[in-house]
């Protein structure tokens, strides 16, 4: 992997080996390597992988210039009682001993790729469409007198949907996703996007810090957001817990 | 993220299918062509929900298939740069670790690991912090970010990380949460 220290703009080179998964955990298990020489990027004439892929992804942080001093740790309170531990999604700050190194993270800026007519969908929305498929096509697949044309299974086939629904039911949703979308949906004229106020909702955030550290778009409407987010969260956990 | 989308497909129909039913095996060909496809511009297709309009057949010349405009509604899930999304661990190595989220893969290296977790081999490889109070290990459920997305023809593949601010374990496996 190459990092270049005069910009945040990096590129990782790696190789994709198709392998089955119990291949991976196996090699994984005892120590997994990659080839000798495959990360130093310019190895193309490397045989060692026969299936291999070489997948470049370059990235570039888009506020570069405005971004600040800190690399992206923005409003990041040290809890005295967790001193800088790493991994855990806690309430407290996370993160290793050398923040000034880190790159500025990317925006989640989805109005512009997407087409106008798109619809944000939660979670809890996701699944509860998802599920009323699966519900029907089991009544429908149990009636013997209704023919199915094997196609029409194919939803049952495709690991997208099973992977879709499973991965949308997790943790428990909101079982109703008509209210979670009336609390969070106020929040739009405060500057708030759809796609974020889904992406508070799927998260399940505990405090309005955890938002602006998570959505730091949202920082710049901190002020007159801060307090109608409190609110929207509070109604959350009150529907969260009544479950 | 999901997000329910009208989209347009050309439909071939050969003669064979015309009649009675070719409105449904119309829809039965669409299903099959489409769910579980991957697009770089709108992700995987996870379901479709229903048709919105089948438009007028055009016979193309030479041959006597029949080309139908279709739009229909379905569920994609596409992930985006800067989307924080709740992903499951599937393997661990010296590199990093591979997560799912849905239908689609991510990758968080080594170096966008909290720099006091370290690999640890063995039966069970994983991730764990000096103290040993934090582990990330297949079937962990983490937190992360995604800051890279490459888009081939058929899949979407992301580089994650969970070096910020409330990124991290969420829970470990066999654990309820």
């Amino acid at each position: 992997m190459q990092f270049s220290n005069a910009r945040p703009h990096f590129r990782l080179e790696f190789r994709l080996i198709r392998c089955s998964q119990k291949e991976m955990a196996e090699k994984g298990g005892k120590g997994f390597s990659l080839p000798k020489g495959s990360l130093k990027g310019k190895d193309d004439n490397s045989a060692k992988s026969k299936q291999g892929r070489k997948v470049q992804i370059d990235f570039e942080d888009p506020l570069e210039p405005n971004s600040p001093k800190t690399n992206g740790k923005v409003n990041t309170p040290i809890s005295k009682g967790d001193s800088g531990k790493g991994g855990k999604a806690s309430k407290a700050a996370s993160g290793g001993k050398n923040s000034v190194t880190k790159a500025p993270s990317p925006e989640f800026k989805i109005e512009e790729e997407l087409p106008k007519n798109v619809k944000c969908l939660m979670d809890c929305e996701a699944a509860e469409i998802l599920q009323g498929i699966q519900d029907r096509m089991v009544v429908i697949s149990a009636d013997p007198s209704i023919k199915i044309p094997i196609p029409q299974l194919s939803s049952f086939v495709s690991s997208s949907f099973d992977s879709g629904l499973t991965y949308a039911k997790r943790g428990g949703t909101f079982s109703n996703p008509q209210s979670v979308r009336k609390i969070l949906e106020p929040l739009i004229k405060y500057g708030v996007s759809e796609g974020e106020m889904c992406m508070v909702a799927n998260l399940k955030v505990e405090s309005d810090d955890e938002v602006f550290a998570l959505v730091p778009s949202l920082k710049s409407e901190e002020g007159k957001l801060r307090d109608p987010l409190k609110t929207a969260l509070n109604e959350l956990a009150k529907i969260q817990s009544s479950v | 993220m999901f997000f329910h989308i009208v989209l347009e497909r050309n439909m071939q129909l050969h003669p064979r299918h015309f009649g009675r039913d070719l409105r449904d095996k119309l829809v039965s060909k669409l299903m099959k062509d489409v769910e579980g496809t991957c697009s770089g511009r709108h992700g995987f297709v996870v379901a479709i929900t229903g048709i919105e309009s089948v438009g007028k057949g055009l016979i193309r010349d030479g041959t006597g298939f029949v080309t139908f405009p279709v739009k229909y509604l379905c569920v994609v899930f596409r992930p985006f740069k800067g989307e924080i999304l709740e992903a499951v661990v599937t393997m661990v190595n010296k590199m990093g670790f591979f997560a799912e989220a849905g239908p689609v893969q991510i990758f968080v290296s080594n170096h966008l690991i909290p720099d006091d977790m370290e690999f640890q081999s063995g039966d069970v490889p994983n991730y764990t912090t000096s103290d040993g109070s934090v582990k990330i290990q297949k079937d962990s459920e983490v937190r992360l970010k995604i800051i890279g997305t490459r888009v081939d023809a058929t899949e979407i593949f992301c580089i994650g990380t969970i070096k910020d601010d409330f990124l991290g374990v969420i829970s470990d496996p066999g654990s309820t949460s």
